[in-house]
């Protein structure tokens, strides 16, 4: 078996499709509407919106498949790097751990999909996040996958126990809270070993910080997670703050999603004035 | 008990445990620290498989499994300094060459097709050495002074029990026709005859038996 497996051979059954980000960005399905009849006046996904249920059911695919390609990547941190070398042995403990994790959540999501009424393989699936964990270096891995991907999980989780919560939905609010613990203490193995790996290795940690900033942006882009109500997902401080991000870190990414939206919603304008 | 100055014998008649055991520390800890390698590599393999199965019930077995080896190591990681091995690492190794071998065998297969051959390393081969050898252990090492590593043994096989069943089941289940036994069949026998050299995953004498050198025994 190689070491670095490239996304474009992540085995799959023949349910399934994958798309790039690239692919994802130009469906002009876009998440943000400025679609501005009450039922749409916000993205939010909340029950209280027209098309909530193929939303959350959407949503519920994505993270369905993100949990796949989060084992994964865990697995393969396991695998590519020598242990002590080039991993420490720790670290890898912590990835296996992370596999088993990753392994319940694809569980709890099948089962979660199946209770919302979709299909494995009826949405497309966004390869992204296991693009982010073919890093060659560990903590740039933690930084991309631990600290932005499932801080962005946690963000998920968050909003779609509160639209558990909202419809009254125990089945779901009880699951997302469950992954929810998980993932953050899987951010918080992120924040702790970029911290301990690259204590005494500045250019090491600003090159993680970097591209865990550039991760966070892709995941902003279009405005699908921010504070503001017309993003789907919120973005869950108090979490966030419990797997080891300072409020400072906090604030650049809710000032990044911000902005995000406000240059998505003035292209979709754009793009709907040059259709009419 | 009425009178508390009454002496009692230390142990109780149903008590068995008895001195000496077959190993001594520095055997003890030569086969912990091959434990832990062996475990070691087990879980890198099983995080590695993961990415290359289209099964998405295997992908998720492997999951949960790499983490029941990765925490078998740990266990193994500190056991040693309490065996007076105080650089852990020192003792992380393959007992001999032919163990590298098996484990670069065992960790060939890559391609989406190639399910059966991976588990069946995993399962029907590395899984069961793993068996005999914590069996051979806890059976001869002494219950007094070595009942910290009796104590993980004990769940690790338990681990182990629970995991050979699972694999052997999604074994079963994948084999479909006579040429897939075959296939099976000839993995198993090519791993088999490495691990036939190696002596067990400690080396020779893993349990009990020395294994003389077989000429051609590498297939
Ligand atoms: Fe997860
Ligand atoms: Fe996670």
């Amino acid at each position: 078996m190689r070491k670095f497996f490239p996304v474009e051979d992540l085995a799959r059954d023949e349910r399934f499709n994958q798309i790039t980000m690239n692919d994802r960005m130009a469906d002009q399905r876009t998440v943000i509407t400025t679609d501005s009849r009450p039922s749409r006046a916000a993205n939010r996904i909340v029950p209280s919106r027209g098309d909530a249920s193929d939303a959350a059911r959407g949503l519920m695919h994505g993270i369905f498949v993100g949990e796949i390609q989060a084992l994964e990547g865990a697995g393969r941190t396991c695998w590519d790097f020598t242990t002590g070398e080039e991993a420490p042995f720790e670290l890898k403990l912590d990835m296996a751990r992370q596999c088993w994790d990753e392994a319940r959540h694809v569980e709890i999501s099948v089962k979660l999909s199946d209770w919302m009424g979709s299909e494995i393989g009826e949405y497309a699936e966004n390869t992204v996040l296991f693009q982010a964990a073919c890093s060659n270096d560990p903590v740039l891995r933690l930084a991309g996958v631990n600290r932005a991907l499932e801080g962005l999980a946690i963000d998920v989780f968050t909003t779609m126990k509160e639209f558990g919560e909202v419809a009254g939905d125990q089945y779901l609010e009880f699951a997302e809270d469950w992954m929810l613990a998980d993932e953050v203490t899987h951010v918080k193995m992120g924040s702790d070993w970029l911290r301990k790996i690259t204590e005494d290795d500045p250019e090491r940690r600003k090159k993680a910080l970097d591209f865990q900033s550039v991760v966070d942006k892709l995941f902003s882009y279009g405005g699908t997670r921010s504070e503001s109500q017309e993003s789907p997902i919120g973005l869950a401080r108090r979490f966030r703050e419990l797997a080891g991000f300072d409020d400072q870190e906090i604030d650049v990414i809710a000032k990044l999603s911000l902005a995000a939206l406000e240059e998505r919603k003035a292209a979709v304008l754009e793009a709907q004035a040059a259709h009419n | 008990m009425a009178d508390a100055k009454k002496p009692r014998a230390p142990f109780a008649p149903w008590d068995r445990r008895e001195l000496p055991g077959l190993f001594s520390v520095e055997e003890s800890a030569r086969r912990v620290g091959a434990y832990k390698w062996c475990e070691l590599k087990l879980f890198e393999a099983l995080g590695g498989w993961i990415a290359t199965v289209p099964e998405l019930d295997v992908k998720m077995r492997l999951g949960a499994h790499c983490y029941k080896h990765a925490w078998h190591a740990e266990l193994w990681h500190k056991r040693l300094p309490e065996l007076r091995e105080m650089n852990p690492d020192r003792l992380t190794v393959a007992p001999n060459e032919h163990m590298v071998c098996f484990i670069e065998a065992l960790t060939e297969p890559e391609a989406p097709e190639l399910t059966i051959e991976k588990l069946v390393g995993v399962y029907r081969v590395f899984i069961p050495h793993f068996i005999s050898a914590y069996t051979f252990h806890l059976n001869n090492t002494s219950d007094i002074t070595d009942a910290p590593t009796m104590r993980s043994l004990r769940f690790i096989l338990q681990d182990e029990f629970e995991d050979w069943r699972d694999g052997e089941m999604l074994i079963q289940s994948l084999i479909e026709t006579p040429a897939e036994v075959d296939r099976a069949a000839a993995h198993q026998a090519r791993l088999e005859k490495i691990l036939l050299a190696a002596g067990g995953i400690t080396g020779s004498g893993t349990i009990g038996f020395s294994t003389p050198e077989h000429e051609g025994a590498i297939a």
